[in-house]
């Protein structure tokens, strides 16, 4: 599809369109000219008892008009503009997909469930006003509840804005034990971003205390990290022409910003991208594929509705594996518990089904299909991915 | 998957050096800009509305006038009558000169409306993805505030975050809104005038919309008891689509014999207030035919094709990532009815690092059978001494007791 060549069809239109236009402008003014000249020419007869130069002049005018054709006119930059239309319209279905709705199943897709999941799309994003009018508007009054969560993460997000560590530091210290199982040192970066903010603004003493109350607890853990920032003590006021200087720098703000955004939402067990948005980019990508399918099964409606699997795989970028899909290279058969992935000594790995056809009785050595290697059922091992 | 042919390929190829977009991601933008054909048509159709309806205007009024010099010509006048005439139509010709100036700064609005679209859809290999993306989502979101009436939402929706006016169809659903409205109102008015409006292109469409109008009319005056009034309306609206559709034509005629508050099945169903609400999908769906919008929202149309091709059995799982859209409850009830993905290949992912293992990254296998990345692995036995502890079963291990998989 080339953009190019759609753009200049459509500025062909918009010509026609404008010559239409100056033509219909052309033809009213010609007729009007016509009109008024009889008119004048009726003005300057003087003799008013005489009907008949009214009627001549009037013969006159009609037929003026009848030969100007002023209809005929307007039909023929009318049928220009048309050509124009439907050359332009028969362009945009050869390049698009006329119709993506083939791809679509007439199941059952509750509205409601929609629904919900755009609020808390919304308030997931932070739109709280326009979540709120969303649910007034579909009468969705259950899925307020999606609000409150978020709308503490945007407050703590907002006072980060304005360079106010409180309350993170608050919701850090609440969570730190989940913190510290998902392996986050939120609530140190957090302690390090106030103390390099205090050292900056406040006295060394102020820093010092706050590095003790603080700071002190993390230095089993994180040795080097609090020496570096003991080390900052001796620049107080003027961290920016130390060797720290990049503690500095805004986009810890912005890397922290994240980082609590993402923690915030693992610990209420939702993702960190919008699920919605996760969804719709891969219907984007999976669209094409689908309709390709559509159209090849387009005799078979029934089928389309009820079928139960892809009968072809629909190729999405890598972002979008959420699961280790393992699929046998012989019998093609996706990995399951009852049918899990096994490794053979060689390094080959088959499913558990197609290496007991290839032993015929699980006692056999077999060979293994990508190698000479030989091996026995026993010696193959299951495999957790 | 087809490639781009030569003449945009350059330009965009040069672009997509500039904005480092891998192949593969172009392939599926120049795929994923195929599905925007009604981001194009909509604005266009209602650019034709428009053209006809002024061009119909001009042909009327000019062959008004032109045949009112032809009666003119027939007729004996005064010279005062004459001249009344002539005048007459002189300024009718200058009022067909306004209305005409005016109808061409709404087209010219609605051509900009179509190029500043095309723009949008060329800016998409060149602007940032991201933002380009994010736009696209609230396209669809916008689309389906209209389709569901959600108009409030819709404008806050496109006002928020500066969405250009240009891309989203807020003005074309303002005539529909009024027609909606009066048919919940029980009015038919709005409706009828825009099936007037759009005569020829419904009747190519052979489309009854009209006719079910006049027979929902038909209902209520039999309701109101107004019977003598009814088989009038009948004898005036309702005959001319007997020769197509008698049958429906009789059904509704029979409901003269039954009252309101019939109690037979059949009938009782057509004096229902449901039939209101049919009447407003009715008229949603001939919207949307004529204006060359998908039936159903765009929102579900994508929400589907991603469930399925997100699915598997794995997403059902309690321990299925977060990350995933299937392991929230409301995304897994939707795509209940929907085919799972199919996979022709191996796709693994490390536990740890959540990267793919492929032959950059190969997996490796620790003795207890479970298996993550080589990246994973080696980085944690650089910081601990050369051993392994795996995250799910905490076997600790060297790194030299791994055995290397061949996955392909």
């Amino acid at each position: 599809m080339e953009l190019s060549t759609i753009k200049d069809a459509f500025d062909r239109v918009a010509k026609k369109q404008r010559l239409s236009s100056s033509k219909a402008q052309e033809v009213i003014d010609q007729v009007g000219r016509e009109i008024e000249q009889a008119l004048t020419k009726m003005h300057s007869v003087h003799d008013s008892t005489s009907s008949s130069d009214q009627k001549s002049i009037l013969m006159e005018l009609n037929s003026k008009l009848n030969e100007m054709g002023p209809l005929k006119q307007l039909e023929g930059s009318q049928k220009e503009l048309n050509v124009a239309l439907s050359k332009y319209a028969k362009l945009l279905e050869k390049s698009f997909n006329p119709d993506i709705s083939k791809a679509y199943r007439n199941v059952d897709f509750d509205t409601h469930t929609v629904n919900q999941i755009i609020a808390g799309h919304f308030y997931r994003r932070g739109l709280f006003d326009l979540g709120d009018c969303f649910i007034n508007e579909s009468g969705e009054s259950e899925a307020t509840y999606l609000k409150s969560p978020f709308l503490e993460m945007y407050q703590i997000l907002e006072a980060m804005k304005c360079r106010n560590l409180e309350p993170a530091l608050n919701w850090a210290t609440t969570n730190c034990e989940k913190l510290m199982q998902n392996r986050s040192s939120l609530e140190l970066k957090l302690h390090r971003l106030q103390f390099v903010e205090i050292l900056q603004k406040g006295t060394r003493a102020d820093a010092l205390t706050y590095a003790r109350t603080y700071l002190a607890p993390f230095a089993s853990r994180h040795m080097a990290e609090i020496q570096k920032l003991m080390g900052c003590l001796l620049w107080a006021g003027r961290l920016d022409c130390s060797p720290y200087a990049e503690f500095l720098s805004p986009t810890h703000w912005e890397k922290l910003a994240e980082e609590l955004t993402q923690q915030f939402c693992c610990l209420l067990g939702q993702s960190f991208e919008s699920p919605l948005s996760v969804v719709i980019a891969a219907g984007v990508q999976g669209l094409p594929t689908l309709l390709k399918l559509a159209n090849v099964m387009a005799s078979k409606k029934q089928e389309w509705q009820a079928m139960k699997q892809l009968p072809v795989p629909v190729d999405l970028g890598s972002e979008f594996q959420f699961h280790s899909i393992f699929v046998c290279p012989v019998s093609r058969d996706q990995g399951s518990e009852e049918n899990p992935p096994m490794l053979m000594p060689c390094g080959h790995v088959l499913c558990k089904q197609s290496i007991v056809k290839l032993s015929k009785s699980s006692t056999r050595t077999f060979k293994c299909p990508y190698c000479p290697l030989e091996a026995t059922v026993a010696v193959c091992r299951q495999l957790y991915f | 998957m087809e490639s781009l042919p030569n003449g945009d390929s350059t330009a965009v190829a040069a672009a997509a050096t500039a904005a480092s977009i891998p192949s593969s991601r172009l392939t599926h933008l120049a795929e994923s800009l195929k599905l925007e054909h009604q981001f194009l048509r909509v604005p266009f159709e209602h650019f034709k509305k428009s053209m006809r309806a002024n061009h119909r205007i001009v042909e009327k009024e000019m062959s008004a006038v032109i045949s009112s010099v032809a009666e003119a010509a027939d007729r004996d006048m005064s010279k005062e009558e004459a001249v009344h005439h002539l005048t007459s139509l002189v300024s009718r010709l200058q009022g067909l000169k306004r209305k005409l100036e005016e109808g061409n700064k709404t087209e010219n609005l609605q051509a900009q409306r179509c190029r500043a679209r095309l723009d949008h859809l060329e800016s998409a290999g060149t602007e940032s993805l991201s933002e380009w993306n994010s736009t696209r989502v609230k396209r669809i979101l916008v689309d389906y505030m209209l389709r569901l009436s959600y108009y409030d939402t819709a404008i806050k929706l496109a006002e928020s975050s500066n969405m250009q006016q240009d891309l989203v169809d807020i003005d074309v659903f303002h005539e529909a809104r009024k027609v909606i409205d009066a048919l919940q109102n029980k009015e038919v008015g709005p409706a009828l005038a825009w099936c007037a409006e759009n005569k020829s292109r419904l009747k190519k469409s052979k489309s009854i919309f009209e006719f079910q109008l006049r027979l929902q009319e038909f209902i209520e005056l039999v309701r109101a008891d107004n019977n003598l009034r009814a088989i009038t309306y009948a004898r005036k609206f309702l005959s001319s689509w007997g020769a197509t559709h008698m049958k429906e034509l009789q059904h509704v005629m029979a409901t003269l014999a039954f009252r309101s508050n019939t109690e037979c099945p059949k009938y009782k169903v057509l004096f229902e207030p449901r039939q209101w609400d049919y009447l407003v999908e009715q008229f949603k769906q001939e919207f949307c035919k004529l204006y060359g919008m998908t039936l159903e929202p765009l929102l579900n149309i994508y929400l589907q094709a991603g469930l399925s091709a997100l699915k598997t059995p794995f997403c059902y799982e309690d321990d299925c990532t977060k990350e995933d859209p299937l392991s929230q409850e409301s995304f897994r009830k939707l795509a209940s009815s929907l085919p799972f993905s199919k996979q022709h290949h191996s796709k693994l992912v490390c536990y740890i690092t959540k990267e793919l293992m492929d032959t950059e990254n190969p997996p490796l296998v620790l003795p207890n059978g479970y298996v993550y990345s080589t990246k994973a692995l080696e980085e944690m036995a650089k910081k601990n001494n050369g051993k392994v502890t795996c995250p799910r079963t905490g076997l600790v291990c060297n790194y030299s007791e791994l055995v290397k998989a061949f996955i392909s």
